[in-house]
């Protein structure tokens, strides 16, 4: 047997105002996406790459996304990716633009670097702290959830993007 | 006498009596030079002609923005962008001649092929669409063979 391979591009979508980010679901994302990709390169590129591309994990809090493309064009989407400048929900467009921290083969392998890279922002930006208050309820809150033993990686981003 | 020549009569005849007299030439030494080109070129050059359904005129810069219009809809800004020369355009046969490096020759040929119509905008609000075709005559890797086409030769 052969197995249908695909490549899974984890996004960040930055917006200036975070309340933004609630506005965020699958359809407007993989819109956005379309558009850049028929920008970017036209009816052949889009033709080439859309079988099989969908969004496969979106979290509105954290604003990460998981984009799913065959791994033969993946290419395509991840060079348009830059031009998504806004997403576009009832009618109100919100700026924004992807950013894309990880290319994996697995959905596993995008998780782990999920896990890792929100570590390493959580002590990038502690020292960033300005009062022991901060600290000290960032340091509960994470001490809270690291009690259950199979923590998973949505609990732990959320931790890891509140500062 | 052969017995072909027999079969077919005069026109198996001169034919057997050719190839008698070619026989006979085999044996001079070859008069002519051949030449062999090892490297391939890197331009590919096509000469085009066009097809509107009415009349039309355009300028050559028309001519090179229809182009890549055509380039940018298949291909989008990334993929169509890429160099391409328009070196002669003649109006009046409306047939013109092209030059692209060799990786994008495939893409310009296959951009040209689909290019369908052409907006003309004759009031500042509406724009027509013109229905018009364009047809890649002859591609080569060499300037000169676009010079003698046998299809367009006058016979008097």
């Amino acid at each position: 047997m052969v197995r249908l391979k695909s490549r899974y591009l984890l996004c960040e979508v930055c917006v200036s105002d975070r309340s933004h980010l609630l506005l965020l679901d699958d359809g407007t994302v993989q819109n956005a996406a379309k558009h850049a990709l028929i920008q970017a390169h036209g009816d052949y590129g889009f033709a080439h790459s859309i079988f099989g591309f969908s969004v496969k994990y979106l979290n509105a809090h954290t604003g990460i996304v998981l984009l799913r493309c065959r791994k033969s064009h993946y290419r395509l989407i991840w060079s348009a990716l830059p031009f998504i400048t806004g997403l576009k929900k009832r009618g109100q467009k919100v700026p924004c633009f992807f950013n894309c921290l990880h290319v994996g083969g697995t959905i596993r392998t995008c998780q782990k670097f999920l896990v890792r890279y929100n570590t390493q922002q959580l002590h990038r930006m502690l020292p960033l702290c300005h009062s022991e208050e901060e600290r000290s309820a960032i340091r509960k809150s994470v001490l809270s959830c690291t009690v259950q033993k199979d923590a998973d990686a949505d609990s732990e981003e959320d931790i890891g993007e509140e500062d | 006498m052969d017995r072909g020549a027999k079969v077919f009569g005069a026109l198996g005849q001169r034919l057997y009596s050719n190839r008698m007299r070619r026989a006979a030439k085999k044996e001079e030494p070859a008069t002519y030079e051949r030449l062999v080109y090892k490297n391939t070129s890197v331009y590919h050059y096509m000469s085009i002609s066009l097809e509107f359904e009415n009349e039309e005129t355009l300028s050559p810069a028309q001519l090179k923005q229809f182009i890549v219009n055509g380039l940018k809809d298949i291909y989008g800004e990334v993929g169509g962008a890429f160099p391409f020369d328009l070196l002669k355009f003649d109006e009046l046969k409306l047939t013109a001649i092209l030059r692209v490096y060799n990786s994008g020759l495939v893409k310009l040929w296959s951009a040209l092929t689909l290019l369908s119509s052409f907006d003309q905008e004759r009031c500042a609000v509406r724009v027509n669409q013109e229905r018009c075709a364009v047809r890649v005559n002859q591609v080569s890797p060499f300037l000169l063979a676009l010079s003698g086409n046998s299809r367009e030769l006058e016979l008097h």
